[in-house]
């Protein structure tokens, strides 16, 4: 069957074949475009009018060809339609820019798609430009994407390098089951990702005597409960732990790297890390330094159990100073809490336990609760950190019954 | 007898070797900067491209005053003193010669006339009026360019043979003319003469003039070609010439078969030669291509480590701004900077219509099986092309087809050459057809079929000459 060139309309019924754009023994759609025809007014593409495989083409390029003559000739396919006239062409939807960016394939002759003073940072800094993710329209490297590359070459990641992520297939080794994360292990996930990588992190590590502290609490723990609160050591801890706050206000503190300005808080705002079934939540009791230890424990029941059934607000997770992290109810000894960024300090505290401890000469079997102060190096230093702990176990360890007592 | 010394030495005063001077200059080093002409800028200010535009000026001149007719202007037919347009077009020369001159005074640049001539790796021998001079440098910078080729055969010590440089003097305007090579030298010289009068037979040994361009870009200098020269013949090739009194035998083999014709003039334009030879090169550890061009890497440097090259002399597109750019990268490399050549080159032919282009072409891009989108515009629906009564234009963009980037752009039709370089910056800012597309190009102008051809691409151009589908 032969394909002839349709009538071009509007008294334009001749062109010269521009382009070519099948050859023999390809196969063809209808509608397909075949070949490029320029006419007196425009370069158009011309359609076949039937789906077929070409076993002839009759017409070369900058041949003039008119309406009606044959330009190739298909095999089998149903009987030609009329041939219609030329299509316009389909507008093509505006692409998005990809969520994740990749770096650009390199075409031979062509730069890498950033202007000639980004490329030319580039040289002068030694960076493969071809290994840069471009965040622009089309992935276009700006010097923004210079810089981010940069910093995460300085800081050693590889969160936005062009190299994929290897994808493991786990069911090669037996069966799994796969879930999405939620949103909050998504945010939890890039938290702590944030904090590791942005945070020179050191944890001292200590152990308090609370055997007094413990005999305090349950001598108490009756009058509480009449009042319907119950005691224990987190409403305690948080006191000791504001205590000495007051005496080093650095632990306090954030670091504003805009401004390169250490801000330091005159209130405290104590972050409690509450384990819930969905993931970790740290809400946030306020004004710590102001409250009793009943008030903190009433407190500290409420936004746990909201915590529980994730019934807190936005507001209640934000504006800590510092963060307490007690695994003592689960168990467990010492660990290293990562600091709960923009924060610079947090103290993890495992389960006490009883320990032959060497006393004035003799062994004695007291209560040990194990400390773990994780700080950000970057705005304390080890000394400090060394000083605050000593001071945090003495007044774990000389904790004033007036402080406990309703 | 003392050698002079100095940080860096540039043979050559072309569009290369005085961008490298002046740079260097300007970065602080001694530089002698040495030419073997009387006149500073090479075969570009002197023989090449300035000359060939004035005289393409009065061209357009003449046949836009030829084709004014049925627009209701009529003109008689021009009167052309010769010797005063060869001295309107010496005076550009000198101009920008004389520029040249000054400005190399100011930056303290010292420039020796005479041929140079490599002693040794870091010594240049000089034979200037005075006598021999000699250079001691730290680098060098070759950029003695290139020159037009004039096959054996060709060269029969007949003035009326001509090159580039020859026909560029315009000694006189012959009855018939015959162009040997339908590149951009034959193309635009051609139409020179063709509007002085002369009637132009261009022959070409190809399939196509301008070959490297893409064939649509092709497509309207042809047909303009062959209503103003007598015939362009392509497959075909000059198998002998004799001097015949006052004329030219050329014997062309045509198809097989032999065919003897008479030309007043003929001009031979099938290419240029590096100017290599006679320069010392065999006393350094500069090695050559088997062309005869100076191999250098893309930094710019030569086999030999105190010796860096630029411009036609390294082969690759023969153009001015190629040298210029390579020069700013020689001296930078030279500084210590890290810098290569990564730069795209732009070539333009000053033909009827100009013709244009940057970046990947789409033949290219059919050969190394580059994936592109093709998104054209044709003048014919430009307003302001009609009212420069020239339509036989097109504007085309090469596009990446998923990243949306301007990989290539073409023109053809008038002013390309300065249209272009809106698709230069585009590819080298690595703007996408959006970016042509979302920016305002003023109206009526030229400048809007590269926002339409963008917004072509997306399929929605005011303009564009385009059917619906009917239902």
């Amino acid at each position: 069957m032969d394909i002839r060139l349709p009538s071009l309309g509007e008294g334009a019924d001749s062109g010269t074949v521009v382009n070519i754009l099948v050859k023999e023994g390809d196969q063809v759609q209808k509608d397909q475009p075949i070949l490029e025809l320029e006419t007196e007014k425009a370069v158009g593409t011309i359609p076949s009018s039937a789906a077929g495989t070409i076993q002839k083409i009759r017409v070369k390029v900058g041949d003039k060809i008119s309406a009606g003559q044959v330009i190739l000739t298909l095999d089998g396919g149903p009987a030609p339609e009329e041939p219609t006239a030329v299509p316009a062409t389909a507008p093509r939807e505006v692409t998005r820019p990809t969520t994740a960016p990749v770096a650009a394939k390199t075409i031979p002759g062509i730069p890498p798609p950033a202007s000639p003073s980004v490329r030319k940072l580039a040289a002068q800094l030694g960076i493969d430009l071809t290994r840069v993710c471009g965040s622009a329209h089309g992935g276009r490297i700006t010097l923004e994407d210079v810089r981010a590359y940069i910093e995460q070459l300085q800081a050693g990641g590889h969160a936005k390098v062009a190299k994929p992520i290897e994808r493991v297939d786990f069911a090669l080794w037996g069966p799994v089951t796969k879930k999405p994360l939620s949103s909050l292990r998504k945010t939890i996930a890039r938290r702590m990702g944030e904090s590791w990588s942005a945070v020179p992190r050191v944890t001292q590590f200590d152990e308090a005597d609370i055997t007094a502290l413990n005999e305090l609490r349950k001598k108490h723990a009756g009058a509480y409960e009449a009042k319907g609160a119950k005691l224990t050591l987190t409403p305690l801890a948080m006191k000791a732990v504001v205590a000495t706050l007051k005496k080093y206000p650095i632990f306090n503190s954030s670091l504003d790297e805009v401004t390169d300005e250490i801000v330091l808080k005159e209130y405290y705002h104590v972050g409690i890390a509450v384990d819930t079934e969905h993931g970790l939540l740290v809400p946030v009791i306020r004004d710590a330094d102001k409250k009793s230890v009943l008030e903190l424990s009433r407190e500290l029941e409420e936004l746990a159990a909201n915590a529980r059934d994730r019934n807190l607000s936005a507001d209640q997770m934000k504006g800590g100073t510092f963060t307490i992290s007690n695994q003592g109810g689960i168990g467990g000894g010492a660990f290293t809490p990562i600091v709960n960024k923009p924060e610079v300090a947090i103290l993890g505290m495992g389960r006490g336990a009883l320990k032959a401890v060497v006393s004035d000469g003799k062994i004695e079997s007291r209560l040990m609760l194990p400390l773990a102060l994780s700080y950000d190096h970057r705005v304390i230093d080890g000394g400090s950190a060394a000083r605050f702990m000593v001071d945090l176990v003495a007044a774990f360890e000389n904790f004033s019954e007036a402080d406990v007592r309703i | 007898m003392e050698p002079i010394n100095t940080d860096i030495v540039v043979v050559g005063a072309g569009p290369g070797g005085y961008a490298a001077a002046f740079y260097a200059a300007d970065k602080g080093k001694k530089v002698i900067l040495v030419e073997q002409d009387k006149r500073l800028g090479g075969v570009c200010l002197n023989r090449g491209c300035i000359p060939s535009k004035a005289f393409l000026h009065a061209a357009k001149l003449i046949n836009e005053a030829k084709e004014s007719a049925h627009r209701g202007i009529t003109f008689e037919p021009p009167r052309i003193e010769l010797e005063k347009l060869r001295k309107w077009k010496e005076s550009i020369l000198d101009k920008l010669s004389g520029g040249i001159g000054a400005i190399a005074q100011k930056r303290g640049v010292e420039v020796m006339y005479g041929r140079g001539y490599f002693e040794n790796s870091r010594s240049l021998r000089v034979e200037t009026k005075e006598g021999q001079k000699f250079i001691s440098y730290d680098k060098a910078i070759i950029a003695v360019g290139s020159k037009s080729a004039m096959p054996k055969s060709f060269d029969l010590g007949n003035p009326r043979v001509m090159t580039s440089r020859e026909a560029l003097e315009v000694e006189e305007i012959p009855q018939d003319l015959l162009v040997v090579g339908g590149g951009y030298i034959g193309m635009e010289l051609g139409t020179v003469y063709a509007a002085l009068g002369s009637r132009v037979v261009v022959v070409e040994a190809l399939p196509s003039i301008l070959m490297g361009a893409d064939p649509d870009l092709v497509r309207p200098v042809m047909k303009y070609a062959q209503t103003v020269f007598k015939e362009v013949r392509l497959n075909s090739k000059v198998a002998r010439m004799a001097t015949h009194g006052r004329q030219i035998k050329v014997e062309f083999e045509v198809n097989g078969q032999t065919k003897e014709e008479f030309y007043d003039r003929v001009l031979v334009s099938v290419g240029r030669v590096p100017n290599c030879g006679d320069l010392g090169l065999e006393n350094t550890k500069v090695e050559r291509d088997d062309k005869g061009f100076i191999k250098v890497n893309t930094k710019q440097q030569t086999s030999d480590p105190e010796i860096c090259a630029i411009g036609d002399v390294v082969g690759g597109a023969l153009l001015a701004h190629k040298a210029s750019r390579e020069a700013r990268v020689a001296v930078d490399v030279i500084a210590g900077e890290p810098r290569a050549f990564d730069s795209i080159i732009p070539a333009v032919v000053f033909t009827e219509p100009e013709v244009a282009w940057a970046g990947l072409t789409e033949a290219e891009a059919k050969e190394k099986g580059i994936a592109i989108e093709v998104a054209k515009f044709p003048w014919a629906a430009s307003g302001r092309a009609l009212t420069f009564d020239h339509t036989d234009g097109l504007t085309k963009l090469i596009i990446g087809p998923e990243t949306e980037r301007i990989l290539g752009v073409g023109i053809v039709g008038h002013g390309a050459g300065e249209l272009i370089a809106e698709g230069v910056l585009a590819i080298e800012m690595g703007a996408t057809a959006l970016d042509l597309a979302e920016s305002i190009h003023p109206h009526p102008t030229l400048s809007e079929t590269l926002m339409e051809a963008a917004e072509v691409f997306y399929g929605h151009s005011s303009h564009l000459f385009a059917r619906r589908r009917t239902e």
